[in-house]
């Protein structure tokens, strides 16, 4: 279990090691930094002192480094529009942005995986066909269009609810809503194909035929191992709570990290977007990390191998 | 003359790790394999399965490269896998498979896929090309109309000879056969090794025929080399060797083949099947030998003529180097 | 397929029993075909340029909402013809996914391959880039390089054809994988084939359908990524129109027009569903081992 455990956490540090990478290279590959980051126009004696102060006159591997060290000591760089630390401006929005998407995972979890395993259990029956059929227009609706629709039944053509904005608690049903809806769609789904293959599995149909209650084998059989690759997507869904609401908090106008994100792609502030990567890749890693954990736990088969032996998932 | 093919002193180690962060444990698959294979001759390689039998005919082709040892097919050294010389080498040495569904394509037709082998050595005018195909069809027994079948139409038998007639397209010096028969039925194979038998007739091909039937290597085979955890342990004519073993675990293989009218002699192996990642020391069989000696478990034995007729054997007891121990286990 | 009239083995591919294909998926191959004729014929049926102004019809509506037939699904804010910016939208739209999935599957099943064929460092390499692209929101990771590279078309299209390039990756090195330890591939090798006759003529086909599966399961995914990021106004770029740019304007006139974004925000809707139902028809068909 502490070698499963140790080769997981290496396996997280070299995805975080890369994606450090990926920021810098992709930094250096779009052009000179410095002229990017003091803007076109600045002048050359200002462009000169910043090389020489972000160390950029120096070759690549040395900055590579440097850049490494600074990011493990929390120094993510200023954002260009207001000169703050951007790891500030980030965290300052990250509680509006989890005021939606926690939310939002619950109705997720609450909703997707009883129906899920509802339409599983009841196969070919009329909850099935429906819930199969919301599935697919969850999944195939995009989150912009399901927002956009429901602002204009809800807000402008009954009125009850507000379009957009941040004032009260009732600003945040209809994004929470649109969030919950496609993502329990998504899960409802998962639940259900996993439900369907362990039921067909030759022990479930042992069970049964021994005499063990149906209830039981659900219960005791079924649903212990189909929470194994649903634990995976729920995992994924965890692990985009900072990010899993970038359309539509621009949907609502929410001032969320999401809503951050797209206003410093457009203005091109990179100190910004390169925090919130970095954000993201360290919750997403974090949480695959859980979830790995929780597969040992679930899986006892899993603890002594990779993953990846387990299936092209 | 030297032989067609000379493999001298084969070792292919592989490092076989446990878990994902553990330590690797170096399993020896084949440990000193000589053999040679001449024109026109089979030498049938037995052995139970995991003694590196299918190791060896794979080193032998050139498909592994050796960690020690040398293989010179026709006087010359084997290029490396996989470059262009290794590459045209292919159209002299060819290999049977003991899968024939897995080892033809099941999207192609068979005749496509036997003449596969002229196209990629360019052997003959293109347009030639099907007719030698449906030709090398007809040498096995496959009707011409067959070339337009898939795979999964034709029966086990019917397949391995598709792949038996794409293995002689080109007519090579060298046939490596691995487990030919094992995945038909008893009353193919026998029409499978007449053809066999027939075929290096026809092509005077060598032939190094890998099985772990007894019957089978003693029915194409001029010699037989009997395999033990990644070493030769015996060697000789297939009458003697099979008649009458000279070493104890050819011996004990020998006593398995069921024979009617016989009874009560059968030689039943105790102990763990060999464990080729934990190999014991001295001779590698002593643990399941019913002969066995101290003096076998400190020194390995190494194969050389016995004194007798010249048998080619690995075994203290064999060669009378040390006197058989008193087993308490025999039946 | 050259196979003409052979007799049909019990372990045949099931090609004998050509049964109709269920009314949804009927329904999805209606509409694509519908869409794709729309794409290819844009400038034959298009009423208008889609860029040209009608500055006395602003905001006029569709003919089933009062409108008039001159702008069968009314105009936006500067009097352009909707249904003129749809038929173009549509191509855009279908443009990008074309080229981005088929960007993918050739990325994806080259490295896949080269991971399979050389094995050792190079797949070592091939499975860590994997196991980084499925550890991050595509969203996000699109997002950044945006904001780093600034937004050109052909960036954009090759951007989300990196997109389930990793799925691609894993089918291929493991099928090739498994054909190269034992199978098909093994034996072709040993004829003295080169890499190049092994994985094309012998491998790739054998791969292909599920490959394909993967394809038009990854497309849906790639038009809404697409409709997505032009919504967010970070995609396709003006004077240029796809389906999810056209939604993103239309927003602001949500309450006065909301023809505008609905027509396109349907075709988004429709096509997604189209294509997923084609697929997972063509799954259970072609490869019921994918999930």
């Amino acid at each position: 279990m502490i070698r499963f455990l140790g080769s997981r956490l290496l396996r997280a540090a070299i995805t975080i090691v890369m994606v450090v990478t990926f920021a810098f290279v992709v930094l250096r590959l779009s052009g000179d930094p410095a002229q990017i980051i003091m803007g076109a126009d600045a002048p050359p004696e200002a462009v000169d002192a910043f090389r020489a102060a972000w160390g950029l006159d120096r070759p690549v591997w040395i900055q590579y480094f440097h850049y490494f060290g600074a990011i493990l000591q929390g120094d993510l760089g200023r954002s260009m529009r207001d000169g703050r630390d951007a790891i500030v401006l980030v965290a300052e929005r990250i509680p509006a942005t989890l005021a939606l998407t926690l939310p939002a995972l619950a109705i997720k979890v609450g909703l997707g995986i009883p129906a899920g395993i509802t339409a599983a259990l009841h196969r070919n029956s009329f909850i099935d066909r429906a819930v199969m059929m919301l599935a697919v227009a969850g999944f195939t609706v995009p989150s912009f269009v399901l927002g956009l629709l429901l602002v204009l039944v809800f807000a402008v053509q009954l009125g009850w609810l507000p379009s957009g904005g941040q004032d009260s608690w009732r600003h945040a049903i209809l994004p929470i809503i649109t969030l919950g809806i496609g993502g329990a769609a998504v899960l409802a789904r998962f639940t259900r194909s996993a439900m369907l293959e362990v039921l067909g599995q030759p022990y479930i149909r042992t069970a049964s035929a021994k005499g063990v209650p149906w209830r039981a084998v659900v219960w005791g059989h079924a649903l212990p191992n189909a929470a194994i690759p649903t634990v995976t997507i729920v995992g994924f869904m965890v692990g985009s709570l900072i990010a899993g609401a970038v359309v539509v908090e621009s949907v609502f106008s929410w001032p969320g990290v999401g809503r951050l994100l797209v206003v410093a792609v457009a203005n091109r502030d990179l100190a910004v977007v390169q925090c919130i990567l970095l954000l993201v890749a360290m919750t997403m890693v974090t949480s695959n990390l859980i979830v790995d954990l929780l597969y040992g736990l679930l899986d006892p088969r899993l603890r002594n191998q990779p993953k990846r032996a387990a299936g092209i998932a | 003359m030297t032989p067609m093919l000379e493999a001298k002193g084969l070792v292919r180690r592989y490092a076989m790790r446990r878990g994902l962060m553990g330590r690797s444990v170096e399993v020896r698959a084949v440990d000193g394999v000589s053999l040679s294979v001449e024109r026109g001759r089979t030498l049938g390689l037995v052995g139970e399965s995991g003694c590196g039998k299918s190791t060896t005919g794979r080193l032998v082709l050139g498909l592994e490269a050796p960690d020690a040892g040398s293989v010179a097919f026709q006087d010359k050294p084997m290029p490396p896998a996989g470059t262009p010389a290794w590459r045209a080498l292919r159209s002299r040495m060819q290999m049977v498979f003991q899968d024939p569904l897995g080892a033809l394509d099941r999207r192609l037709p068979i005749g496509a896929q036997v003449q596969e082998p002229l196209d990629i050595h360019a052997i003959g005018e293109a347009k030639d090309r099907p007719a030698r195909a449906i030709e090398a069809l007809r040498a096995v027994g496959l009707r011409p109309d067959q070339a337009a079948r898939y795979p999964h139409e034709l029966s086990g038998g019917q397949r391995q000879r598709a792949v038996l007639a794409r293995a002689l397209a080109t007519e090579p010096a060298l046939l490596v056969c691995d487990e030919p028969i094992s995945a038909l039925d008893v009353s193919i194979q026998a029409q499978v090794m007449n053809l066999l038998m027939e075929q290096q007739e026809r092509l005077g091909l060598g032939i190094l025929f890998i099985s772990h039937d007894l019957r089978a290597v003693r029915q194409v085979s001029h010699r037989v080399a009997v395999m033990y955890l990644g070493t030769i342990v015996e060697e000789g004519e297939p009458d003697a060797v099979l008649h009458d073993p000279a070493h104890p675990y050819a011996q004990a293989l020998v006593s398995a083949i069921p024979h009617p009218g016989r009874t009560g002699n059968r030689i039943v192996l105790q102990g763990d099947p060999p464990n080729p990642a934990d190999r014991p020391t001295g001779c590698a069989f002593h643990p399941r030998c019913p002969v066995a000696t101290a003096f076998c478990a400190r020194e390995a034995p190494v194969l050389k003529p016995r004194n007798s007729d010249g048998r080619l054997v690995a075994c203290h007891v064999a060669q009378g180097d040390v006197a058989p121990a008193v087993t308490q286990r025999a039946a | 397929m050259s196979d003409m009239t052979l007799p049909a083995i019990a372990d045949a591919p099931p090609r004998a029993k050509r049964a109709l294909p269920p009314p949804m998926v009927l329904f999805g191959l209606v509409w694509l075909t519908l869409m794709l004729l729309t794409a290819v014929l844009a400038d034959v049926i298009s009423p208008y340029a889609y860029t040209a102004l009608d500055l006395r019809n602003r905001l006029a509506p569709p003919a089933f909402m009062g409108g008039t037939w001159l702008h069968p699904l009314g105009t936006d804010e500067l009097g352009r013809d909707v249904l003129a910016r749809l038929i173009y939208s549509i191509r855009m739209s279908l443009l990008i996914a074309f080229g981005a999935t088929i960007i993918g599957a050739l990325i994806g099943t080259t490295l896949g391959f080269l991971a399979a064929h050389f094995r050792g460092f190079v797949e070592q390499v091939v499975l860590a880039l994997v196991d980084f692209s499925a550890s991050l929101p595509f969203l996000i990771l699109a997002l950044a390089v945006l904001a780093f590279f600034g937004n050109s078309m052909v960036l954009f299209i090759c951007l989300l054809g990196l997109h389930a390039w990793e799925r691609y990756a894993r089918i291929a090195r493991g099928l090739a994988i498994s054909a190269g330890s034992q199978g098909y591939a093994a034996a072709v090798r040993q004829l003295g084939a080169s890499p190049w006759r092994i994985y094309g003529r012998h491998v790739l086909p054998n791969i292909a359908s599920t490959l394909i599966v993967s394809m038009t399961l990854a497309f849906p995914e790639i038009i809404l990524l697409e409709s997505g990021l032009s919504f967010l106004g970070l995609g396709v770029q003006p004077p240029s129109t796809s389906l999810g740019s056209m939604v993103g304007y239309g927003r602001e006139y949500l309450t006065r027009a909301p023809w505008i974004l609905l027509s396109p925000a349907l075709t988004i809707v429709l096509t997604t569903l189209s294509v997923s139902l084609i697929g997972d028809w063509l799954r259970d068909r072609l490869d019921p081992t994918l999930r």
